[in-house]
């Protein structure tokens, strides 16, 4: 039996949050905001707040010189998480900027106790610590007074039973060697990366005593609903391994023949990447794998990068997306990270029990994510198709690759390594005409067809025509018949 | 300076009006009650400057206000006020008075909206005194 300690850890009702700080905020820690000017300190410092903030958990808002108080309620009160019911009642905010001005942190220690003591809160927030610190830096001999003070006050906070939040402006946790470093039992900063044009929000959990919190950036983004985390998903531990796949259990693309040619289909939790240039029917073949599995009862999943949402997609698709029966990904923003993207997959995988994903294409995909993520692409799109897959979904993914006839690529970026199967298709000249052909290249761990074989795109479908048999030359794009040779 | 009159102004006024032998006193110390309650909340300076741009309104359709800018000494914010206000007849008094904490009133709706506003107004005055005046203007 064990007596140890059960520290609890409230839910901050902050998308993502909890999962970053490694299940939630412990109970009477003493954590910093920490982050550049307008990187979001004290809008989550408010959503934390307004989220664990009741009758019997009452937060105390302690504002010091910094932002305006007056700015601070106007600029806030327009993310729907400031309920004004609560202010007053569960929430109090005190301003603190007279207590301040002489420098005196012991006058500032003894007015935060005071409050503390009179409105007995569970939350405390001081924001900005920042404008403590450098109002003292006026006094001589204020090194030892600022530790002084902050270890009071992480002291007395615990003491009186409050979970405590300092909101600081610091630049970057590396040239920052303040005492308040030290005795925080968590820290989260918050940064503005740019990039080119584009900026994204990155969020660290530095240090999280008691916890293993999610390590390394996480992208946020804070939009009319207040802030909302992605975090990086990496595999929950215990699921490797769960999983097993039978690899002798398929689905079926769509297109008979083609199946046949893969040994019988898709094998379940595979990656497929269908390859070939432009219009030689790769978001057609996604379209069928996706009405095939509305066909067999399993929903679907589309992020779809190459059309915006508003232009007709294929009439059969818009059809299978109206009948709800598959699931389109909102794909419009052009800052998109792939933590967001996976994010909002996962959730809509789950959300639909969806056995079927398409990322169509990869190319789209890449342009639309800002510019900051474009560097470590297949590093994350290799951690996306290992999510994916390691939910059991079956993902297509198609890629664009101009036609080049000397040599044999079969993408653009070197990830064809990351997909478990891929189809080829590419347009070939025969006779005098442009015929498309078709043709397994990889499915790992199975036999499959080495034909080349013809296919046609007649109303939304694909027919699988005949193998290639007479003709050589067939991939420098210039075949000719052997029968007549 | 109240040119509707929204409730808000109606409960502003039955407050002002609750004594009318002591419109001086009752505004001060209705403005002592906002002040504590609003300066531990934006601080002493955000409220000075809301004050003083009330004043600096309503001094336009009454001049004589202008006396009542807060003096320097800590503790009297508003004797300069309750000076102006006690050398005026009633309806000058109280209509001065109604008029500069309408003012401010309507400047912090502006600022950090109606419902917290008269959430901290609530804060200052006591339920009662807001209350009551919504339930007689509902009977008028």
């Amino acid at each position: 039996m064990s007596n140890k300690v059960t520290i609890r850890r409230l839910a901050t009702g902050v998308p993502g949050l909890d999962d970053l700080l490694g299940g939630g905020l412990p109970e009477y820690s003493f954590n910093l905001i920490a982050g550049t000017p307008g990187s979001g300190k004290t809008t989550l410092a408010h959503q934390i707040m307004f989220s664990l903030a009741n009758p019997d958990r009452r937060a105390l808002f302690f504002t010091v010189l910094g932002e305006s108080p007056l700015k601070m309620l106007r600029y806030q009160q327009q993310f729907p998480f400031f309920d004004v019911a609560k202010v007053n009642q569960s929430i109090k905010f005190v301003n603190l900027a007279a207590d301040l001005l002489d420098g005196n942190l012991d006058r500032v220690l003894a007015r935060i106790t005071e409050e503390v003591q009179n409105f007995s809160p569970s939350l405390v927030f001081v924001d900005s610590f920042r404008s403590v610190v450098q109002s003292s830096k006026a006094v001589p001999g204020d090194v030892s007074d600022l530790q002084h003070f902050v270890q009071q006050l992480g002291m007395q906070m615990t003491g009186w039973q409050a979970t405590t939040f300092l909101i600081g402006e610091y630049l970057a946790p590396e040239a920052e060697s303040s005492p308040v470093f030290t005795i925080a039992d968590g820290i989260l900063w918050l940064s503005q990366h740019l990039h080119r044009d584009s900026m994204v929000r990155k969020m660290q959990v530095v240090k999280m005593r008691g916890q293993a919190q999610s390590p390394g950036m996480h992208t946020f983004r804070i939009s009319d609903g207040g802030i909302e985390i992605f975090p990086r998903t990496l595999l929950p531990p215990g699921n490797i391994g769960k999983l097993t796949i039978a690899g002798d259990q398929r689905l079926s693309t769509g297109v008979p023949a083609l199946d046949e040619m893969m040994g019988g289909g898709v094998p379940i939790a595979y990656s497929l990447l269908s390859v070939g240039p432009s219009g030689s029917g790769k978001s057609i073949l996604a379209t069928q794998f996706l009405a095939e599995g509305v066909r067999q009862g399993e929903p679907g999943v589309i992020a779809a990068f190459e059309k915006s949402p508003n232009q007709l997609l294929s009439h059969q698709l818009n059809e299978l997306i109206e009948s709800g029966k598959v699931g389109l990904i909102d794909t419009r923003a052009l800052d998109l990270s792939i933590d967001e993207t996976l994010h909002n997959l996962v959730q809509m995988i789950n959300g639909m029990k969806a056995k079927r994903v398409v990322i169509d294409s990869l190319s789209g995909f890449e342009l639309a994510l800002a510019p900051v993520f474009r560097e470590n692409f297949r590093e994350s799109l290799y951690r996306m198709i290992a999510v994916l897959t390691g939910l059991g979904v079956t993902v297509l993914m198609t890629a664009e690759l101009e036609d080049r006839y000397t040599d044999l690529r079969f993408s653009s970026y070197g990830n064809a390594f990351l997909a478990d199967a891929i189809i080829v298709q590419r347009y070939v000249e025969i006779d005098g005409q442009f015929r498309r052909v078709i043709s397994v290249v990889k499915i790992r761990a199975s036999a499959h067809s080495k034909d080349i074989r013809f296919f046609d795109i007649t109303a939304d479908t694909i027919t699988i025509g005949e193998r290639l048999t007479h003709y050589q030359g067939i991939l420098s794009g210039d075949a000719s018949s052997t029968l007549k040779s | 300076m109240a040119k509707t009159d929204t409730p808000r102004h109606q409960i502003i006024r039955r407050c002002v009006l609750q004594r009318p032998d002591a419109i001086a006193s009752v505004s001060i110390s209705l403005w002592e009650r906002l002040a504590s309650e609003l300066v531990a909340i934006i601080g002493q300076g955000g409220f000075d400057s809301l004050y003083s741009r009330s004043l600096h309104l309503a001094v336009v359709t009454f001049p004589w206000l202008a006396a009542g800018y807060p003096s320097q000494q800590a503790g009297s914010r508003f004797a300069g006020l309750q000076t102006s206000l006690e050398g005026r007849d009633f309806t000058e008094a109280s209509e001065a008075s109604i008029a500069l904490l309408i003012t401010f009133i309507d400047i912090l709706v502006t600022l950090i909206g109606e419902s917290l506003t008269t959430s901290i107004l609530r804060a200052a005055w006591g339920d009662d005194a807001l209350d009551i005046a919504v339930k007689d203007s509902d009977n008028e």
